[in-house]
């Protein structure tokens, strides 16, 4: 970018813009940097791929799935019951194992979802006779509760497909992933407690 | 293969970097560094005329940028965004350092491509900088080197666009009387 040089090999420049932007440090500056990096976490581990339309629909998802969260949280306490999450895939859906094999591909390396969660087969044998079942135990309920835990489910399916949908434009990330997790234990929690209050007969 | 597909291909690259540092790899964030190091270093240097704070910037802006990656919009430019906190560090240190020098009057600048009247020696052109007055220094660097427009300049340096010319307008006249020649 520099210019011509004078009889004595200086170089000249004709205006500031052929000043070189670039000015090499006089030591090599990273292993500093590289060592003040090792006492801090990842930058975003819970927002790989954050993007602008990308946060704002997050915000949005977050919200949702806090609010099925809440939805199913507070349902499960109402009733009184202690509920041991259990490892999901959803038949016809993205399992939340395949999420997290797709964010391994993206990534290169493992994510959290690869150790907290795995793969049971069981669990779409469940969910299947749940929902089966979910009918007619929601009818031996009585209005009140029916109606409680019609919406929790309505909530949960609106921001399961609002993550799949996300996750399907950005599968490396790992806020989302995590997300659709809980909102897969969430809906198994629902119905575990409809079949348990069913079962019980006292109703929700 | 044309400019603008190079230059495509290498913002693919560096998003890709970039997507990998956010995850945590910091070899990825390494060849970040070591392409974005020089005009990081260099703009470090030129607006605190001082070679160990300059270095000390530049490692902060690098672990400021660390920590905010997630924030940043890979459709926007690494390198401006780099610029932008290279600016906010070094504008920072030097405020420890250096009493806040009054704003000039707000008189424009003309319009110019800071074309110099003979060629000049690049050393003699950089002391000749590294002299003004810091406010004045910091709008030039920005605009006459790194070729931000005064709008942008002024937003990296936290001042009112027309402060910003004002401070090239003073700028331009101290080179002038500096190099005993006409800059335009």
């Amino acid at each position: 970018m520099t210019g011509p040089q004078d009889p004595d090999g200086r170089t000249l420049v004709g205006s500031l813009g052929e000043l070189p932007q670039a000015i090499e440090p006089p030591r090599d500056l990273w292993p500093g940097i590289e060592a003040r990096l090792g006492g801090m976490e990842a930058p975003a581990p819970a927002a790989t791929a954050a993007q602008s339309s990308g946060r704002r629909h997050s915000a949005r998802l977050r919200w949702l799935a806090a609010a099925a969260m809440i939805a199913s949280v507070a349902l499960g306490v109402w009733i009184g019951r202690s509920l041991v999450p259990l490892p999901l895939a959803v038949p016809g859906a993205r399992s939340p194992a395949s999420v997290a094999n797709e964010a391994s591909a993206v990534t290169g390396a493992p994510t959290a979802l690869d150790t907290a969660y795995v793969a049971d087969p069981r669990y779409e044998r469940q969910r299947a006779e749940l929902l089966r079942s979910l009918q007619t135990r929601l009818a031996s309920l009585p209005p009140a509760s029916r109606a409680k835990v019609m919406a929790s489910l309505e909530t949960i399916h609106q921001a399961k497909e609002d993550l799949e949908r996300a996750l399907g434009k950005d599968p490396g990330n790992a806020l989302l992933q995590e997300l659709l997790i809980n909102t897969y234990q969430d809906e198994m929690r629902v119905l575990t407690d409809v079949r348990e209050a069913s079962d019980s007969g006292k109703g929700i | 293969m044309t400019e603008a597909q190079a230059g495509d291909t290498r913002v693919d690259w560096e998003g890709a970097l970039v997507q990998r540092a956010r995850a945590g790899d910091t070899r990825a964030f390494e060849r970040l560094y070591r392409e974005h190091a020089g005009k990081v270093y260099g703009l470090c240097l030129r607006m605190t005329r001082d070679a160990q704070l300059a270095e000390d910037c530049t490692q902060d802006t690098f672990i400021n940028a660390w920590r905010a990656l997630a924030g940043f919009e890979t459709r926007s430019s690494l390198s401006t965004w780099l610029h932008r906190i290279a600016v906010n560090v070094s504008l920072a240190k030097r405020r420890k350092s250096s009493p806040i020098e009054p704003p000039p009057e707000e008189t424009e600048d003309a319009p110019g491509k800071w074309t110099l009247e003979t060629p000049v020696e690049v050393r003699e052109i950089e002391t000749a900088i590294g002299g003004l007055p810091d406010g004045a220094r910091d709008a030039l660097v920005l605009h006459a080197l790194y070729g931000y427009s005064h709008g942008e300049a002024a937003q990296m340096l936290g001042i009112a666009e027309g402060t910003c010319k004002a401070q090239l307008h003073r700028a331009r006249k101290l080179l002038r009387e500096r190099l005993g020649m006409e800059v335009n």
